[in-house]
């Protein structure tokens, strides 16, 4: 081998010109990204994290953004800002682990497992390449493998982890571990059928139950049978996994649709913040550059359009009340992971989504990830009538509040969290970092403005304690 | 002769009086002024005139029957619902002069901001709804406006004054077509019918077909139009 694949880690300068940032930055990546995560569930050890902690069932825009947003972070050019991104992502991961349903304890700091994350990007990205019509050359294969191991070595694990050193002794080590490493695991079921059929509308039709379900009729069983046929055929075997008939000449059409928008359709429609942008979730507008504001307008037009058309939703009464069943506020609010149980990972997941919303530096972060772990404590002594170590919907409908004292300590941490310039009220400007929305939409509701530490206290339990409706919260916690 | 106006508004009156005159309730005008309001765009977008506005509630409205109310506010959401796709594939940009009253359902609102929304970069012809509007209120509104800017007396001219109506860039209206023979301004965009011609068809408004619009347009054509002055030296093809 050359001695260009032999990078070593921490030299990992991805930056302008890399063949990573260059395809990471294409929306088709989506694709690559979405097989890569099938093959990631089907790690045994992976799978039981996503399952146990991943939010991705009930929350799957919100995760999407939030792996969009730090995939653009970690290959951007900008070093202080990949290093603070990767430091987060330890963080975050070295939270995560447990046991699996048969006791096998899984870690998500398992440097075997984090070469598998990295080294299905890779093959997928190879993939995607292939199948889009321009297929990468040995050259240009061995440059994005090197890319992607110092990616790797950058994360931490020193000289790339556990991925082989070069190109020629990966391929072995893939097959490898497609046939003996993986498994039929509960979170590629998951995902395949459970997170394609049920998903949630994204926030462009929130509005349109009847709109979004007609199209995800069609287009989540689409999804499954693209996805399942992209994957390899030994793992299908293994999965009994069964790719329907034309499914494959429908992958290879998808695939190579994208290779060729990619190619033929200006780059400003092609990149990844275009399905942002579509998404309705980037930042405010006039946050963006021109390219995403016109992007941004086009988004609204797009949406104007399609609610116009659709047929007037009937509209069941809302009864204009402020209260929110406790059914509901334990689906969409509580039970993070959906997987009907409010247990550690739901808060776990929630004190993640605030940490990297504020971007939080490591103490704060260690600060509110420890208030809610004694909201916790109090929580499960208070509703765990069972005692299985988790709050199940019955309990929570039968208890009385949520709001005690280390509910009330996680308020006063974010309020200091989100009071940036510590004048001790939040401006408007620092709502929206939290929020990502204005004010004055929720001063209606009796916030005034700026917040004081009280009001701010006191609106944080309304929400909390399920009694209120709030925008701003929603949009923080719930936002699928 | 003048050339084409190249802003006409329409007061669209005689809904009651052409339902009464067939003994259907009053609502049934309404629904009738639909085919003829399309009938009006249909015909000022072929004659390619550039601006039109059409009345079509006011404020005094409110104090109908709220049956007939409800009843106006869902007719008007079936239209723009009916002809959202149509007027934007005619590249014909949309506008809705008047209030965000809370008394206009939300569903409402919302349509009327689509639409807005969707149409707002379209340059063919503009088309100015004026619904829930008040002339009067518009003026109060901008003599606000300029003493919220804090506005010098002096830098007050009828110029920098017209920056502050709602939708500044609307020329003044040269030619107001108001039906069924009525002789009112009914505080219809007070400002920009300052120097606008008149006429008055007899038809009333759910009769109203481009014919009548197009014998109204050559009514105006030969007019001669003097903007107060004795007499203009060149009539211009223009206003």
């Amino acid at each position: 081998m050359t001695d260009a694949t032999d990078t070593t880690a921490g030299d990992f300068t991805p930056g302008e010109g890399s063949l990573l940032q260059r395809l990471c930055n294409e929306a088709r990546w989506g694709l690559a990204a979405t097989r890569a995560s099938i093959l990631e569930a089907a790690h045994p050890q992976i799978g039981a994290a996503l399952v146990d902690h991943s939010t991705f069932v009930a929350h799957p825009w919100r995760r999407l953004r939030n792996t969009v947003v730090s995939t653009q972070r970690i290959v951007g050019g900008d070093e202080r800002v990949r290093d603070k991104e990767t430091a987060r992502l330890n963080r975050l991961h070295s939270r995560i682990s447990g046991t699996d349903s048969r006791g096998r304890p899984y870690d998500a700091m398992d440097p075997e497992a984090r070469a598998w994350v990295v080294a299905t990007l890779f093959e997928s990205t190879v993939m995607m390449c292939r199948l889009g019509g321009e297929p990468l050359d040995q050259a240009a294969q061995e440059r994005l493998y090197a890319e992607f191991r110092a990616l790797l070595g950058h994360l931490g694990d020193a000289g790339g982890g556990r991925l082989p050193a070069t190109l020629a002794e990966f391929w072995p080590y893939y097959e490898k571990t497609i046939t003996e490493g993986l498994e039929n695991t509960e979170a590629v079921h998951a995902v395949l059928y459970r997170l394609f059929a049920e998903v949630p509308a994204p926030p462009l039709l929130r509005d349109h139950p009847a709109t979004w379900a007609a199209v995800r009729a069609l287009a989540g069983p689409l999804a499954t049978a693209i996805t399942v046929a992209s994957l390899p055929e030994s793992y299908r075997r293994q999965a009994y996994l069964t790719a329907l008939p034309g499914a494959r000449v429908l992958m290879h059409g998808a695939y190579l649709t994208a290779g060729l928008a990619t190619r033929w359709l200006p780059s400003s429609w092609t990149r990844t913040e275009v399905l942002l942008d579509v998404l309705n979730l980037g930042p405010g507008p006039g946050q963006g550059s021109p390219v995403v504001d016109s992007l941004r307008d086009h988004a609204g037009k797009v949406g104007a359009l399609l609610r116009l058309v659709t047929p007037v939703p009937t509209r069941p009464g809302t009864g204009g009340s402020a209260r929110r069943s406790a059914e509901r506020f334990f689906a969409e609010v509580l039970d993070q992971t959906g997987d009907g149980y409010l247990d550690w990972p739901d808060l776990a997941a929630m004190a993640r989504e605030i940490a990297s919303r504020l971007d939080l530096d490591e103490q704060a972060e260690n600060r509110l990830f420890t208030a809610y772990a004694a909201w916790w404590e109090e929580l499960r002594t208070a509703m765990d009538a069972d005692g299985d170590g988790r709050i199940d919907g019955q309990e929570y409908a039968t208890a009385t509040t949520l709001a005690g004292r280390a509910l009330i300590e996680i308020a006063e941490i974010l309020f200091d969290a989100t009071d940036t310039d510590g004048d001790q009220a939040i401006s408007p400007e620092e709502y929206r970092v939290l929020f990502r929305t204005t004010f004055d939409h929720d001063s209606a509701a009796g916030a005034p403005v700026p917040l004081s530490r009280s009001a701010f206290v006191r609106e944080f339990l309304a929400f909390m304690a399920g009694r209120h409706h709030s925008a701003a919260y929603e949009n923080l916690l719930t936002q699928t | 002769m003048l050339g084409l106006p190249r802003h006409v508004a329409c007061v669209m009156d005689g809904n009651g009086r052409w339902a009464a005159q067939r003994s259907l309730p009053r609502t049934a005008g309404h629904k009738a002024a639909e085919t003829a309001v399309i009938d009006v765009i249909e015909a000022a977008y072929a004659a390619g005139i550039p601006w039109l506005s059409l009345f079509a509630f006011s404020t005094e409205n409110w104090l109908r029957p709220d049956g007939e109310v409800d009843f106006l506010m869902g007719l008007v959401r079936r239209t723009i619902r009916k002809h959202a796709l149509a007027l934007h594939a005619r590249g014909i940009r949309c506008r809705f002069l008047g209030d965000s009253d809370i008394r206009i359902p939300p569903d409402l609102a919302q349509d009327i901001a689509d639409l807005t929304t969707l149409t707002r970069d379209n340059g063919r012809m503009t088309l100015t709804v004026a619904f829930d509007h008040g002339g009067r209120r518009d003026i109060v509104r901008a003599a606000r406006s300029l003493i919220r800017n804090r506005v010098p007396a002096e830098q007050v001219t009828e110029e920098s004054f017209a920056h502050h109506l709602p939708y500044p860039d609307t020329p003044d209206v040269d030619l107001v077509i108001r039906t069924s023979g009525e002789h009112r301004i009914s505080n219809f965009m007070l400002w920009q019918v300052a120097y606008a011609e008149w006429t008055f068809p007899q038809v009333l408004w759910p009769d109203f077909r481009a014919t009548h619009f197009w014998e109204c347009l050559d009514s105006y054509r030969g007019r001669e139009r003097r903007f107060g002055a004795v007499r203009i030296p060149t009539p211009t093809g223009k206003s």
